[in-house]
């Protein structure tokens, strides 16, 4: 209005230029007005513009979120107990006596009843429920809702892993106000600006009260800053103390009550504030700064919890509850004091707060650690589909395959290896990489890029080309294995020294890693034993292109020479490379990219994109079966056997050592039925190490098999291989019962004549199947 | 005079912006819906994938068997040097027609395939295909394809899974890889014609559109021999 009324004597002014001298000064005072005028409302043009822009656009960029694999419930699911509780625990579940509301679980024995939160996921929404979980054993017994109604499956929340910010992020969780515990406004304002509704954004009162106290007391103890104008410093201005960044502030703060109501201001704020930096991230707003600090939803916090993150508001570092424990409960228990002082919550419930403990997660817990060599693969296969700002600033949910508890079981398998190899030479210097996937789903579960597992740096697992030593060794077997008119896992080779000239004259003399020849053996035992004399000779009968050819069909895409050398491993391949390999041995000679990521959806829950399971027939499933078979010779017999120092010898397992030239690197990889894990240990600067595929790579393997508990391999032969009773010594035919008789598998027709019975007649006859099978080989 | 004029227009301008729309709706939370686990039970729910609750059939269990009751024996503790060790593993081992649940299935040739009630799954797994297959009934293909991958996690030997799957893909127009699912089925589905005659049948009708009409000649004819 006053602005209005200043515009009839510009007229008059400019009307009556030909005046007397005492009103030329006026002229000019008031032109002087105007030019004042015109610059104020300059400043407030664009202040208001930027007050504008600023809140009614997107307010804050946000980076994607990535989550873990959700926790699948239901009868049968392999699955401990102690494994549930601490997924719970990570969380953020809250131990009570019922558990009556969202968040809460009750531990009874063998029954864990909880009430879960509920999620949006790609294929719908799953619904927040309170659900009964029986355990026997070391799986789920039965599932149930708590009201008795049956349930067939139910998924917890996933847990969140990580995110994927640019260098300085600011991160954070937007909340919406019907969100927000009705106390978190109210202890905010009765703190930081108890007349917040009632001021247009400036308090006169509360800087009077101000100066008041800082007069009073000599120093700068309280500001008189509303809210409002916190929200204008944080959101628009520096941290610089002068008259004009206060002019300034004021005047936006004013510009914002004008334009919006307290609830959004408020929303606003509570979005903003600052809590806390974690590295480079800095943890902004109360919805992320309840995960960070407590692990649980907002929602849940109770008055001890909300009470800490408003204390902090005011020195989010200085009250760092987990630098500074004893400050921050002093600054806390401070809050609830005032909050009883103004009648938000009563004595009663004071008392009670104030005896709680902060409740802070712990660092390096489940709920609170970082996965940089999983987060890393995921970021590489999401920047093949997104453009950087989408991923950094949209707030994208990524769900992954990632399992934070098998992850923590391969972080406690290696540390356990290295305790158990000090004292080695340079074992310090050793470093190691190891991915661990699910070989019927392709997906990957857990990756260490380093035996730091919190360190950023080299991931190893995605980058460390090494030669992989025996580990090609499979790729030859199997190929000489799908010629089965010309290989069995029976046939005899030699394993007797041999040089080959190259084209270019080069001479290759293979040697064995014992430097001695062991003569005649089973072709399985050149696998089993990993001979290198006898499994090179078998390579070069076949040709270095054949088995070459072999590898790439298996996952591989790297382009390796046709040298000799490569059948013993020349070849350098990625410990994730090893994994996709072996993954089509495992997954009966199917194919799967392995992947990290399942789907995407936006911000608000909207299905953004997936990453389907697709799969491709490479090989007969008959020679994969005999080189599975092979494989699990190396685990009873072979190179590996030392595995079942640790796992149950009933567990069926396959796997594969290598070792590269003077033990530079150390592998291993095998597999179970539902797990598998390469293994690689090595110095970064290539030098030798103090061990082979079997000490080093293959006792991490077996830390971590011992934990994770993999089913066993199924072996149950594919239509085209049938079982035979050879003789152990001669691989010539025998029956069941003959002494030194086993079964073997063979594809079918290449299995030896059976032998003549051996029967007594005091044996219980010979069980039909092997009959069958005995007459189905003749027919055949 | 056009100084004044400036002047005016931007004292004019002054008071537009400040008499704008004091107090107007805005949007309240742009760039993120809630994001924070607690916070979807606001929003719309879609569908409710845990919940689905089929007529529960005290079926067969889902997981193929034979595992973990492989018992090992080793006869011998270190054969001579050059024998085999002995591995008498019959329980692991046993042709597969003898490992196999439910014969008698039917599973439904052509298409539109239903929940073959004798197939007898249980639990789990028939939940998830059941919601599966509501997703596909609503269009929702990629809906139904996830939930089938969720079945496959949970039971990943289950051939009506991957056959469920073949048929999401085939009808999501990716004839190649339904065919490849279909395929894998039929790695699992010893000794059950009924479902291995509907996956040639699949493989056949996945090859026609892939232009392979010799195969798809081959493949039901195969169907028809698993009858």
């Amino acid at each position: 209005m006053t602005k209005k009324s200043t515009s009839r004597p510009t007229r008059k002014a400019a009307n009556q230029r030909k005046a007397k001298a005492p009103r030329r000064w006026l002229g000019l005072f008031v032109k002087l007005s105007i030019v004042a005028i015109v610059l104020l409302a300059g400043v407030l043009i664009y202040l208001d513009a930027v007050v504008q822009e600023k809140f009614s656009g997107k307010r804050w960029t946000v980076p994607a979120k990535v989550y873990a694999r959700p926790l699948e419930l239901f009868a049968g699911q392999k699955l401990t107990k102690q494994d549930f509780l601490v997924e719970l625990n990570a969380l953020g579940y809250r131990n009570e006596a019922s558990a009556s509301s969202s968040g809460a679980m009750s531990v009874n024995g063998n029954t864990v009843d909880l009430h879960t939160r509920g999620f949006q996921f790609y294929e719908g929404a799953e619904p927040a429920q309170a659900i009964r979980v029986r355990f026997s054993g070391n799986s789920v017994s039965s599932l149930a809702q708590t009201n008795g109604r049956s349930l067939a499956v139910a998924r917890l929340e996933p847990l969140l892993v990580g995110g994927l910010y640019p260098a300085h992020q600011e991160d954070r969780i937007l909340i919406r106000l019907d969100q927000v515990p009705d106390l978190l406004p109210q202890a905010l304002i009765a703190v930081e600006d108890r007349e917040f509704y009632n001021h247009y954004g400036v308090s006169p009162k509360s800087i009077a009260r101000a100066i008041w106290v800082n007069t009073s007391s000599g120093s700068l103890r309280q500001g008189g800053s509303t809210l409002t104008q916190q929200l204008v410093k944080n959101f628009f201005l520096t941290n610089e103390r002068t008259l004009l960044r206060k002019a300034t502030e004021a005047l936006m703060s004013l510009l914002i009550e004008l334009h919006y109501s307290k609830d959004e201001i408020l929303e606003a704020y509570l979005n903003e504030v600052f809590l806390g930096q974690d590295g480079q991230r800095a943890v902004h707003g109360f919805g992320l700064g309840s995960q960070y600090f407590f692990s649980q939803p907002l929602a849940e916090l109770k008055l001890h919890q909300v009470a800490l993150l408003v204390g902090m508001v005011k020195g989010p570092s200085y009250y760092n509850p987990r630098r500074q424990p004893e400050r921050a409960l002093e600054r806390r228990n401070l809050v609830i004091d005032l909050l009883v002082e103004q009648g938000v919550v009563d004595a009663e419930q004071a008392k009670e707060a104030k005896q709680r403990p902060l409740g802070i997660t712990k660092r390096g817990s489940l709920a609170n650690s970082t996965y940089p060599g999983f987060i890393d693969l995921v970021k590489r296969q999401l920047r093949e589909d997104y453009r950087d700002e989408d991923l950094t600033e949209e707030g994208l949910r990524i769900f992954t395959s990632f399992d934070p508890i098998l992850q923590r079981k391969a972080e406690e398998a290696q540390a356990q290896t290295y305790k158990q190899l000090a004292g080695r030479k340079d074992i310090d210097k050793v470093e190691l990489a190891m991915v661990v996937s699910n070989p019927e789903t392709g997906e990957v579960l857990a990756l260490l890029g380093s035996r730091l597992p919190r360190y950023a740096g080299f991931n190893r697992a995605l980058d460390a080309v090494r030669p992989i030593g025996s580990l090609v060794k499979p790729a030859i077997y199997l190929t000489a294995l799908e010629q089965p008119s010309q290989y069995t896992l029976t046939r005899y080779i030699q394993d007797e020294s041999f040089s080959v000239k190259s084209q270019s004259g080069k001479v290759w003399t293979p040697q064995n890693y014992d430097r001695k020849e062991h003569g005649t053996v089973f072709l399985y035992q050149g696998l089993a034993q990993s001979y290198n004399l006898s499994t090179a000779k078998l390579g070069l009968e076949m040709g270095v292109p054949r088995v070459l050819k072999t590898v790439q069909k298996l996952g591989v895409e790297r382009q390796w020479p046709a040298y000799p050398s490569m059948l013993l491993g020349a070849g350098s391949l990625t410990p994730m490379e090893v994994a996709g390999m072996y993954q089509t041995i495992a997954n009966g000679g199917f194919n799967t990219p392995l992947r990290a990521i399942r789907s995407v959806l936006t911000a608000e829950g909207e299905p953004l994109g997936r990453y389907p399971y697709t799969i491709e027939q490479r090989f007969d499933a008959g020679a994969i079966y005999l080189t599975q078979e092979a494989m699990r010779r190396v685990m009873t017999e072979g190179t590996g056997r030392s595995v079942y120092n640790r796992v149950p010898s009933s567990v069926v397992l396959a796997g594969k050592t290598g070792t590269s030239n003077d033990s530079r690197d150390s592998w291993f990889a095998g597999f179970g039925q539902d797990l598998l894990a390469v293994v690689w240990m090595g110095r970064d600067d290539n030098g030798q190490t103090p061990l082979t595929g079997a000490s080093g790579a293959l006792q991490v393997w077996a830390n971590f098999m011992q934990a994770a508990a993999p089913s066993s391999l199924n072996m149950t032969p594919p239509d085209n291989v049938v079982m035979a009773w050879v003789d152990a010594y001669s691989g010539l035919g025998s029956a069941k019962g003959c002494p030194g008789a086993v079964q073997m598998p063979y594809i079918r027709g290449s299995e030896p004549l059976a032998g003549e019975s051996c029967d007594e007649p005091s044996y219980l006859p010979a069980p039909v199947e092997s009959v069958k099978s005995w007459i189905r080989s003749w027919l055949n | 005079m056009s100084k004044h004029a400036v002047i005016l227009i931007a004292l004019a301008t002054v008071l537009a912006g400040c008499a704008g729309s004091p107090h107007r709706a805005v949007p309240v939370v742009e760039s993120g819906a809630p994001l924070s686990p607690g916070a979807m039970r606001d929003s719309r729910v879609r569908q409710s994938t845990g919940t689905t609750q089929p007529a529960q059939t005290s079926g067969v269990t889902v997981m193929p068997q034979g595992e973990s009751e492989a018992i090992q024996t080793y006869a011998a503790p270190s054969a001579p040097i050059g024998g085999i060790e002995i591995y008498n593993d019959d329980s692991s081992r046993q042709p597969s027609s003898a490992n196999t649940s439910a014969p008698q299935a039917s599973m439904p040739i052509g298409g539109q395939a239903r929940l073959a009630a004798d197939e007898q799954l249980d639990g789990p797994v028939l939940a998830l295909l059941t919601t599966a297959q509501q997703q596909q009934t609503g269009g929702d293909f990629n809906g139904a394809a996830s939930s089938l991958e969720r079945a496959q996690r949970i039971a990943p030997r289950e051939p009506q899974v991957l056959y469920r799957l073949a048929e999401v893909r085939l009808a999501q127009g990716d004839a190649a890889q339904a065919e490849q699912l279909a395929q894998r089925g039929l790695s699992y589905s010893n000794g059950r014609p009924t479902l291995q005659a509907g996956l040639w049948d699949l493989i056949a009708r996945a090859r026609t559109k892939q232009g392979n009409t010799a195969g798809a000649q081959e493949a039901q004819r195969r169907a028809r021999v698993n009858l």
